[in-house]
């Protein structure tokens, strides 16, 4: 059977008319390519040795394994496709294996990116620490004072940054650095702990890499007893303690990293790699509250508070508004009723210790802010459930 | 003189073969397949696309050929992330200091990045010439990239000095050293153009847009006050984009047309012809329909929505504890948001590719003749082939379109 197609023999750029046919039977069989004029025989091409490439619809390019590199032979048209298939069983089997390759490093490809993830999302809480270990307490200190200055700035540009009580060596301010050094007694910790009560209206409370915590008027506010007080702050402290910050700064940057490979996008900036990064960061911050968590009830064991108000803080500052709630999931809080359960479950008083706050020294704490009648006061007091 | 000799030869068409359509459902397939390999497929998408538009390219009664594989595309981007890894570390260090050094930093790493991309372009065009078969006979790129990313930095240095009114001997001098390493085979290519080619085009769009804006700060700058502003102020700003709008489409038509026509490969020239207005449709045709896909991607959405928080909708008394508990349980709203950026994003591509990509590449096939064709028939293959081997760093990068 003759079938008519275009040659190109891979050393000149020439085409060729050629008609061509199968010599032979099996794998000794070969494919003679004679010009269409002369019918002179061109080339002979092992049957075995050809295989499919890449072409439009309704044409066949077919290459050969032990040509040059560029020689083709080119069938126009799909009733002469079909019947060069038909006559070079070779294509077919060529196709199978090249697509099973594909299909095996796509696979390969795919499942070594899900291990990676993998292995990230579960082995970098383990590593970051490690990772921390390894930082200078000196560098993480310069990197809190930088930061401490960006939320200055931050606060100052839009409600304003003010220090409740800015007196070092009043009760208040006495009663919570005695708290804090206590608190990190024994723990190691490279850092001096700095606790500041700033007045602005986000209910909040958080530590910075290098010991700097602050604790906000509007949570303060919401703070009813002594134990919720001590609570907050020995959690804070334990951030602190775990150099929370500086691991999470690194695990941040570590899952931009991995986003960026999956997006292929290198610079991390997009908004897709921002919702990814944020659920996978979220677990290992979940983790870290964890760990918080249970250097409050450390500390609480020390020095007889019930470190359950920290949840009872936190569920009448979420009560406040739903939304929270809803998306709790990429919140940077674990669920409080599981946090409760924990935290309860750590509870134990010892009565024979001394408490952590007096009577006189709590309720200096807890007037610190008021002197001065700031848009702070003004906002909370439609928040009705407080100090009934 | 050869030229003349030249307009003797036989003149052959180039033809463009392929269907939107066809192009559509390759993108929408790939960007499907993207999702359960978590965007590895994106690979396969490039080699597809490329397939696409070289073999539909028919020079003279035969098609291009793009012989890369994804393969090489993966490999590349693996090395390319190597070479990324401590660009990202320096920017993590530099988000830990002080706000001066940060800025110093980041304008330092930009600047470093921007160097780095003019040998990204340069290799990446290597990549597609080297696999690029045409009567079987393969392209290829010489000359230096590390030597053309520098000339194309120091020219964009210049660019900002000059307000980029020495565009036009930028683009003649890049242009030059592009096509002047390129070979077919054993035979060269050629640039013949200089400033001159583009300068006239360039330097009308430059200053109509110029003076629209001048024109423009006149205008406003004139109100005393704004809210008894006549129509001059209503008019001005959108005035002066359609303007920067209608300059561009022009600009980039007698790039096209100018540029490509100074394209030599030994004695066989080539001539392309692009209109503004062709171009214009092709953007037009794209607007339209990426607003068509937008509105049904909206309802889509909409109803997705609708169907799992009407229950809540629907009982107003639980409203607000209904709605919080939906989204509390969590997977189901974050997984709507992903879905719901993703096909966004895929849209956008998906629509910029089929009209605009298409389209660009379409106009300039479709009107280019090549002069004496048959002057080819001689060219021989080059020895044996690099072109097999993966060419290292910035193969992945994918600067250039196509």
């Amino acid at each position: 059977m003759d079938l008519t197609a275009h040659y190109h023999d891979g050393h000149v750029a020439a085409v060729h008319d050629v008609i061509c046919w199968l010599d032979g039977e099996g794998s000794s069989s070969a494919l003679v390519i004679t010009d269409s004029q002369s019918r002179a025989e061109l080339e002979r091409w092992n049957a075995d040795d050809v295989f499919p490439l890449y072409g439009r619809k309704g044409e066949l390019r077919i290459g050969s394994a032990s040509k040059p590199y560029g020689a083709r032979l080119v069938f126009s048209g799909y009733p002469d496709a079909t019947r060069a298939r038909a006559m070079l069983p070779a294509l077919a089997v060529k196709h199978r294996q090249e697509r099973g390759k594909q299909l095996r490093t796509m696979g390969i490809a795919t499942a070594a990116l899900v291990s990676v993830i993998v292995a990230y999302v579960f082995g970098v809480p383990l590593l970051a620490s490690r990772i921390v270990g390894l930082v200078p307490p000196e560098l993480e200190k310069q990197l809190g004072e930088t930061v401490v200055a960006q939320i200055e700035g931050a606060l100052k540009a839009d409600a304003g940054f003010e220090v409740c009580d800015p007196e070092p060596d009043s009760l208040a301010n006495r009663a919570i650095a005695r708290f804090a050094a206590r608190a990190v007694e024994g723990t190691g910790t490279p850092f001096t702990p700095d606790i500041q009560v700033i007045r602005t209206t986000i209910p909040n409370a958080f530590a910075l890499p290098g010991g700097h915590s602050f604790y906000f008027s509007a949570l303060l506010d919401q703070t009813e007893t002594a134990d919720e007080f001590a609570g907050v702050m020995a959690h804070e402290l334990g951030h602190v303690v775990h150099r929370h910050g500086m691991e999470q700064l690194i695990s941040t940057s570590a899952t931009g990293l991995l986003i960026g490979f999956i997006l292929g996008d290198m610079t991390g900036l997009s908004v897709a790699g921002g919702v990814g990064a944020a659920l996978i960061d979220s677990r290992f911050s979940r983790e870290a509250e964890r760990q918080a968590d249970r250097f409050a009830a450390d500390v609480a064991r020390r020095m007889a508070f019930q470190p359950a108000g920290l949840a009872n803080l936190l569920e009448r500052v979420a009560s406040d508004d739903q939304m929270t709630q809803a998306l709790a999931l990429l919140s940077t809080h674990p669920l409080t009723a599981e946090r409760r359960q924990a935290l309860e479950a750590l509870t134990v008083i010892d009565t024979s210790l001394q408490p952590a706050f007096t009577a006189q020294e709590w309720q200096a704490i807890k007037t610190m802010c008021e002197p001065a009648p700031g848009p702070a006061s003004d906002s909370d007091r439609h928040k009705t459930d407080k100090n009934g | 003189m050869s030229m003349a000799e030249g307009q003797q030869g036989r003149l052959a068409p180039v033809q463009f073969t392929g269907a939107r359509s066809e192009l559509f459902g390759l993108l929408f397939r790939g960007y499907l397949l993207m999702v359960p390999t978590l965007g590895i497929y994106r690979f396969w998408v490039t080699t597809w696309k490329r397939r696409f538009y070289w073999q539909n390219t028919v020079i003279d009664g035969d098609p291009l050929e793009y012989t890369g594989h994804a393969m090489q595309l993966l490999i590349g981007f693996l090395f390319a992330l190597a070479f990324f890894l401590p660009i990202y570390i320096v920017f993590f260090y530099l988000s830990t200091q002080s706000p001066e050094i940060t800025l110093v930093g980041y304008a330092a790493v930009g600047i470093t990045l921007w160097f780095l991309s003019g040998y990204a372009i340069y290799r990446a065009r290597d990549f597609r010439l080297s696999r690029t078969l045409w009567r079987g006979i393969r392209f290829d790129q010489r000359g230096n990239a590390w030597g053309y990313a520098l000339r194309r930095f120091g020219w964009s240095i210049l660019m900002v000095l000059t307000l980029g009114l020495i565009y036009p001997f930028m683009a003649g001098n890049l242009w030059r050293y592009r096509y002047s390493h390129t070979w077919y085979g054993d035979r060269q290519f050629g640039w013949t153009g200089s400033w001159k080619t583009i300068a006239g085009p360039y330097y009308r769009a430059y200053f109509v847009v110029v003076a629209a804006l001048i024109a423009t700060g006149a205008i406003i700058g004139n109100v005393q006050a704004p809210l008894s502003a006549g129509p001059g102020v209503f008019f001005a700003i959108p005035g002066t984009l359609v303007v920067g709008g209608l300059a561009w489409f022009y600009l980039r038509s007698r790039e096209a047309t100018r540029m490509f026509s100074q394209v030599r490969v030994g004695d066989t020239t080539i001539a392309v012809k692009v209109r503004a207005r062709s171009l214009f449709g092709q953007f037009l045709l794209y607007g339209l329909s990426l607003t068509g896909a937008l509105v049904v991607f909206g309802m889509f959405i909409g109803i997705v929505v609708a169907s799992l928080f009407g229950q809540a909708m629907l009982n107003p008394g639980a409203e607000g504890a209904e709605l919080a508990r939906i989204l509390q349980s969590g997977w189901g709203a974050i997984a709507l948001l992903v879905a719901g950026y993703l096909g966004l994003i895929a849209t956008f591509a998906l629509f910029g590719e089929v009209f605009l990509g298409y389209g660009y590449w379409m106009l300039v096939a479709r009107s280019a003749v090549i002069s004496n064709a048959d002057s080819l028939k001689s060219v021989r293959a080059t020895g044996e082939d690099r072109a097999l081997v993966g060419e290292g760093l910035a193969d992945a990068l994918n600067v250039g379109a196509y």
